[in-house]
This record gives C-alpha cells, sequence and structure tokens, in this order.
C-alpha cells in the first residue's frame, strides 16, 4: 500500500451524521478504514438493530465509500452495530493498523494545515501522516511547537529539525513547511488559537485511548472550538496487551 | 477461539413470508461478523456474564424462598436448594459447551432448534419466553412483599393488602424503563451485584457464627428431614426458579467477549456462587428460628431472621437488599424475554414486526410491550407458588433439551460443530442433567404442571399454523 497513511474515518451512520464536506479531498491520498457504527442500548441485542438498520446503513456507507474513492483515496469498510462505541473503536484502530482518527468537521479547499508538534514521543507517526496526505497537495504546512518553560531553545531546536528532516525524507518539499514556536501558553489553549487560521489540525493522541480524544476531554476542547476537521495521531499500539 | 463457521441450514417462509435472517458467516472473540463487512460487537465481559446470571438468580431464592422453603421441608429445605444447585450445574455445563459452539443470541432455543429442529425449538424458544414472563410476575410479586415489609416496618397501616398494587407499579415502572431509558444499566447491575454480596456475606459470616454457638445463642436444635423426605423433592421443585439466572447467560451469548472462555467460566462460576450462598441462607434462617416460625414469616421472612440477629439496622439493610434484589431479577428477566423475542423473529417463528426498534431510544418496544402486559396479569394473581413452579417448569423443560440436544450434536458430529468447552464426563452429565431436569417436573403441583403443558402445546400449535415450513436444523 506504498505511503498511502491508513486514517480510520468513525461515522454515527445512523444518526446523521455524514462525511462532511471537504473531508473526502483532505484524505484524497490516505488509505482510509470507513468505519460506519451505531450505538444500541443494552435493552437491545445488536443482532435486532442489525435486521432493522442494515440496509439503510449500507446504502449510505456504499454513498460515502463512493465519495471518497472519487476524491482519490482507497477504501476499505466495516459497519458495526455495538454497545460501545469506544471499544469499537479502539478495536478497529488496532484491527487496521491506523496511523491516525480523523474527527470529521467540514472544510473548504485545504490550503494550510496546522500540525501541532508534542515532543519526540511518536513523531514518526506524526510524519508519516502529514507526508503521505500533504506532500502531493499545495497546502502549506506549520508546525507548531508551544515549549515548556524549562525547555531550552536547543532543545525545540533540535525536536523541530528531527520532525523536518523526516518530512523531507519521506518526500516533503521543505519550502512548504514552516515552523512556530510559543512559549508562556497552556498548550490546549495555545493550539485553539492558532488553529483559527488554518483549516486542519493533525495531533498527537495524549491519551492511552483514542476514544477519549475523539469524543473524551481533549478532543471537545480542540474539536468543538476549532471547527474544521482534527486528524489525531495514536502513539505506537503497545506490544499486544494481554489480559 | 478462532473464527467458527457457524454452518447451519435455514429454510422456508412463515404465514407473512417471511423467511429467517441469515446466519453470521463467522464468530470472533469480538464479534459476530456478517457479509464480511457488518460487525455486532461483543461488549459483555466476564463480570458483566457473571452479574446477569448471579442479579437474576439471588433475587428469588434468598430473599423470597427460605420461609416458603422451610415450612414446607423445614431444615431439610438446604438440601432442597443443594439438589436445585447441583441439577443447573449439571445443566450449566452442557449448557456452556453448547454456547460455545454457538455463542448466538437466544441461548437455549437457539441450541434445541439447531440442534433438534424447528418443532422443539419453537416449543422452546416459546416456552422460554413465557416463562421469563413468569419468572418476572414472580420476582414482582416478591417486590411487592418487600416494598409491603417496608411499609409495616414504618408502622403505616394499610387497611389492604398492597403487595399486588405494588407488584403491578415496579412491573410498569420497569417496562417503561426498559423502552425509554438508554443509561448504563449494565454497569448498574454489576453495583447491585456486588453490593448485594457484600450485604448477604456480612449477614451470613454472622449467621454462621451465631448458629455454631459463638456468641451464646446456639442453634435451634431440630430434626433434619422434620417434614419427611418427600417434601425435600417437592421443595427443590418449588424452588428451582432461584437457579434460572444461568440460562439468561446465555440468552445474551451473541454478546458476551472471548465467549469460549467467558461464557462457561459466567455460567459455571454463577451456579456454583449462588449455590453456596443459598445453602447457607436457609442453614442459618432455619438456625435462628427453626422451620416453624420461619414458616409463619412467609415471603420477607429473612427480615425476621436480620432483625434476630442484627436488630433493627440488619432488619433495614435486609429489606433494601432484598427491593434491590427483587427489582433487579426482574429487570433482567425482562430484558432475557426481549432477546427471545428477537431470536424467534430472526428466525420467522414470530412476527419480524415483534423485535422491531424504535428510532428513537433504539430499544425494542414491541417485544418489551409484549412482555410488559403478559406480566402484569400474572402479577396481579399475586400466586407466588404458582408463578415460580410454571416458570420453573418451562425452563427444566429447555434445560432437559438443552442435555438431549448435546447428546444428539455429539453423536451426528456435524462439522460445524466444534465446541472450544467440552463438557467433562460426557455422556453422564448431559444424560444426569436430562433425567434429573425432567424428574423434578414430576415433584411440582399438578396445577403447575397444567398450565406448563397448556403453553406447550399452544406453543406447538402455533409453530404448525405460523411457521410450519421453516426449518432451523443444522447441517449434519
Amino acid at each position: 500500500m506504498t505511503d498511502r497513511p491508513t486514517i480510520l474515518v468513525p461515522i454515527r451512520v445512523l444518526e446523521g451524521e455524514s462525511v462532511p464536506e471537504g473531508v473526502p479531498e483532505l484524505l484524497a491520498h490516505a488509505h482510509v478504514v470507513l468505519l460506519g457504527y451505531h450505538v444500541i442500548p443494552e435493552q437491545t441485542a445488536p443482532g435486532q438493530a442489525q435486521m432493522q438498520f442494515e440496509d439503510r446503513a449500507t446504502d449510505r456507507l456504499d454513498e460515502y465509500e463512493r465519495m471518497f474513492e472519487e476524491a482519490g483515496a482507497t477504501v476499505e469498510r466495516r459497519l458495526v452495530f455495538t454497545h460501545d462505541g469506544q471499544k469499537t473503536i479502539d478495536r478497529m484502530t488496532t484491527e487496521h493498523d491506523t496511523l491516525a482518527a480523523l474527527v470529521p468537521n467540514a472544510t473548504g479547499p485545504v490550503e494550510n494545515v496546522l500540525v501541532a508538534v508534542r515532543g519526540a514521543v511518536g513523531i514518526d507517526r506524526l510524519a508519516r501522516v502529514v507526508a503521505g496526505l500533504f506532500k502531493r497537495t499545495d497546502a502549506t504546512v506549520t508546525l507548531y511547537h508551544v515549549a515548556d518553560p524549562d525547555e531550552t531553545d536547543e532543545d525545540v531546536e533540535t525536536l523541530m529539525n528531527g520532525l523536518l528532516n523526516r518530512l523531507e525524507s519521506l518526500g516533503m518539499d521543505a519550502a512548504t513547511i514552516e515552523t512556530r514556536i510559543e512559549r508562556d501558553q497552556g498548550p490546549l489553549d495555545a493550539i485553539v488559537d492558532a488553529a483559527d487560521a488554518f483549516d486542519v489540525v493533525v495531533m498527537g493522541e495524549s491519551d492511552p485511548s483514542l476514544a477519549t480524544f475523539v469524543f473524551g476531554m481533549p478532543a471537545d476542547q480542540v474539536a468543538d472550538r476549532f471547527l474544521g476537521p482534527v486528524l489525531v495521531v495514536q502513539r505506537e499500539p503497545a506490544a499486544e496487551p494481554d489480559e | 477461539m478462532g473464527d467458527q463457521p457457524v454452518d447451519v441450514e435455514r429454510a422456508g417462509e412463515n404465514v407473512a413470508g417471511e423467511t429467517p435472517v441469515t446466519e453470521p458467516d463467522a464468530v470472533t472473540d469480538d464479534t459476530t461478523v456478517h457479509d464480511d463487512d457488518v460487525e455486532l460487537e461483543r461488549t459483555i465481559g466476564l463480570v458483566g456474564g457473571l452479574a446477569i446470571g448471579i442479579g437474576t438468580m439471588i433475587g428469588a431464592g434468598i430473599f423470597v424462598f427460605p420461609g416458603l422453603a422451610a415450612d414446607n421441608a423445614g431444615l431439610a429445605a438446604t438440601l432442597s436448594f443443594a439438589i436445585g444447585g447441583l441439577i443447573a450445574l449439571l445443566v450449566a455445563l452442557p449448557t456452556s459447551e453448547l454456547a460455545t459452539a454457538m455463542p448466538r443470541s437466544g441461548g437455549g432455543y437457539y441450541f434445541i432448534s439447531r440442534g433438534m429442529g424447528t418443532a422443539y425449538g419453537a416449543i422452546v424458544g416459546l416456552g422460554l419466553w413465557l416463562g421469563l414472563m413468569f419468572a418476572s410476575a414472580f420476582y414482582l410479586v416478591g417486590l411487592g412483599h418487600y416494598a409491603s415489609a417496608v411499609f409495616a416496618e414504618l408502622g403505616i397501616g394499610l387497611p389492604f393488602s398492597p403487595v399486588v398494587g405494588i407488584g403491578l407499579l415496579f412491573g410498569v415502572t420497569l417496562t417503561a424503563l426498559s423502552i425509554g431509558g438508554t443509561e448504563n444499566t449494565a454497569k448498574i447491575q454489576n453495583v447491585v451485584v456486588g453490593v448485594l454480596l457484600v450485604v448477604l456475606t456480612v449477614f451470613l459470616s454472622y449467621g454462621i457464627l451465631d448458629a455454631v454457638g459463638v456468641f451464646g445463642g446456639g442453634t435451634v436444635p431440630e430434626q433434619f428431614f422434620s417434614r419427611g423426605y418427600f417434601p425435600v423433592l417437592t421443595t427443590a421443585a418449588l424452588v428451582f426458579t432461584s437457579y434460572l439466572g444461568f440460562a439468561q447467560v446465555a440468552t445474551v451469548a451473541g454478546e458476551i467477549k472471548q465467549p469460549g472462555r467467558n461464557l462457561p467460566l459466567a455460567m459455571v462460576g454463577s451456579v456454583l456462587i449462588v449455590t453456596v450462598f443459598y445453602v447457607v441462607t436457609i442453614f442459618v434462617a432455619t438456625s435462628a428460628f427453626g422451620a416453624d416460625r420461619l414458616g409463619e414469616f412467609g415471603e420477607t421472612a429473612m427480615v425476621e431472621v436480620a432483625r434476630e440477629f442484627l436488630g433493627l439496622p440488619g432488619a433495614i439493610a435486609i429489606l433494601g437488599a432484598g427491593l434491590l434484589a427483587t427489582f433487579s431479577s426482574a429487570n433482567a428477566s425482562i430484558l432475557s424475554a426481549s432477546r427471545a423475542v428477537y431470536a424467534l423473529s430472526r428466525d420467522a417463528l414470530l412476527p419480524r414486526k415483534a423485535s422491531a426498534v424504535n428510532l428513537r431510544y433504539g430499544t425494542p418496544h414491541v417485544a418489551l410491550l409484549a412482555a410488559g402486559g403478559p406480566i402484569l396479569v400474572l402479577v396481579a394473581t399475586g400466586k407466588v407458588e404458582l408463578l415460580a413452579e410454571v416458570a420453573s417448569f418451562l425452563h427444566l423443560v429447555m434445560y432437559g433439551l438443552i442435555c438431549v440436544a448435546l447428546i444428539v450434536l455429539r453423536r451426528r458430529d456435524p462439522e460445524w460443530y466444534t465446541p472450544s468447552y467440552r463438557v467433562p464426563g460426557y455422556p453422564v452429565v448431559p444424560v444426569a442433567g436430562a433425567l434429573a431436569s425432567f424428574g423434578l417436573i414430576a415433584f411440582m403441583q399438578l396445577e403447575s404442571i397444567g398450565i406448563g403443558t397448556v403453553v406447550m402445546i399452544a406453543s406447538y400449535l402455533w409453530y404448525r399454523y405460523y411457521a410450519g415450513d421453516v426449518t432451523l436444523k443444522g447441517d449434519i
């Protein structure tokens, strides 16, 4: 699958959630794992919902699949009936070994991308997502780092140069990349403030579970306040956690 | 456990022209897979499974039966509960094997329809559905007794007996909650069961110490078989309702994670745990008062036992626990009943409309109402023992047939039948389970046997009329 990054796109397919405008174009160079899911209460057997809603959900997924394929992406899809949306999303990320998940919000044509860089951990995955999605586009990428008070300028420079080099080695044109360093602000507020001027945000996941990011607190704060799409890059999957 | 193809032949259509839904392609630890890309997530873990089993069972055996059982069998009621537990275990083992081979919604109905054909399946499936209604009604009447005892405790004298009225009220509330509530009921159930087990453990530990004389009280000396030997078996038949919960675990088998491991553990584990609790409870209760006085207290005898040991706080704790336990039992049974309706309508034995899910709440309102309505009628009769026995009867028929289905499948040994758990002691255990299940029926009151038989005949006639062409038997 060459260097197409695998991106999970979870959609609550029966609750009016759809693929927002601009998202298929954003993921044109990705391998999309399209997850249509429907959360049902415990009184209902998942099969019961399947019996009644499968056709409707499949029709919608067909349509979404076509949208992504027309934009140029390769698509794999799953339809899941579940009591627990989090468990389903977590399972999908491991089964399909996805690099990142999308919080689907609408966007116009993507001209600039904000890449929030937290630290050296997971930087390779971050680079693969950014390079894979944007190296063939005209979008400018801004690497954005909110420095800790005890972080020296050299530390920051090493970090950013490392990422820059990695992006270049993955085929990105250095001319389309800018860097911005911020100090004296909480990382979350800083990201949200900075994001205003951008079409898309790419950031690392900070919780062990991706799902808490997609639905939980930080996502609410970034995705809700920043109204565009957010790509959440997952951390390296831990060596098969056995229960 | 890897992928398991569930290769089952289905054919035919019912009166309304509906055909059985296609079987899934594969069953994994996390999902049931249909057509490659449609999956049903499994979300109930071992703890959840145990909570369903224990939560369903513990309500009746501890909080409703001690008085009635002691009245019937004397101190030997302890033995009745042990017999019940043994039979439940003999059935739980074969059920576990079948459930790991066919981890699908519907439990016993599914195993029997696939193992022995549609006619048996229909009788068991419809019987299971109705049996769960009888069980729910029984729990609700028990709940009514506990709530009435609360009024008595508060010193509020009522000019009429509020038992049936309260049972009806809770019946309506539960049905409405199941239709409109989308809260996480499973988590609540887990907590309720945990609290119950703690309260009971404290209480029973004290009771045992007291019974063996640590606190100077000493036990009320009594002859073990004070009512003779025969009542031990009739009482076992009566109290068997206390052991219906493990089958509810099989009813949600399609939603259990790692079914190969968790299903047997949850079913066998919950049977063992409640058996211990039951036997100890009866022992403690009869030791405290002697069977005669215990019998006089009736359904809420446990409250008096707690008062004897721990005074008013003990009585209040057991009252609260009794309310919780009977409520959770009734709730679990209503939910299982709606799963049974789903399994039947999936196979075109009931109109598909019966398991329709409403879009607003995502709950199967038709199935829940269809269960809730008859339950209210049954509660209105207020007959604890009759409701319990009919529920036991219908379940025992299913249990016996589950054991037979296991033997049939083992002998035919179809290619798709690859259980990851195999019952120990085959063929002795399933044969004993079948004989014990059918045998226990003989010790029930004639009235209960009559009603149960009528239900079975009606189920069979419905099948002949509505879905006589449908075949569900598994491929050989």
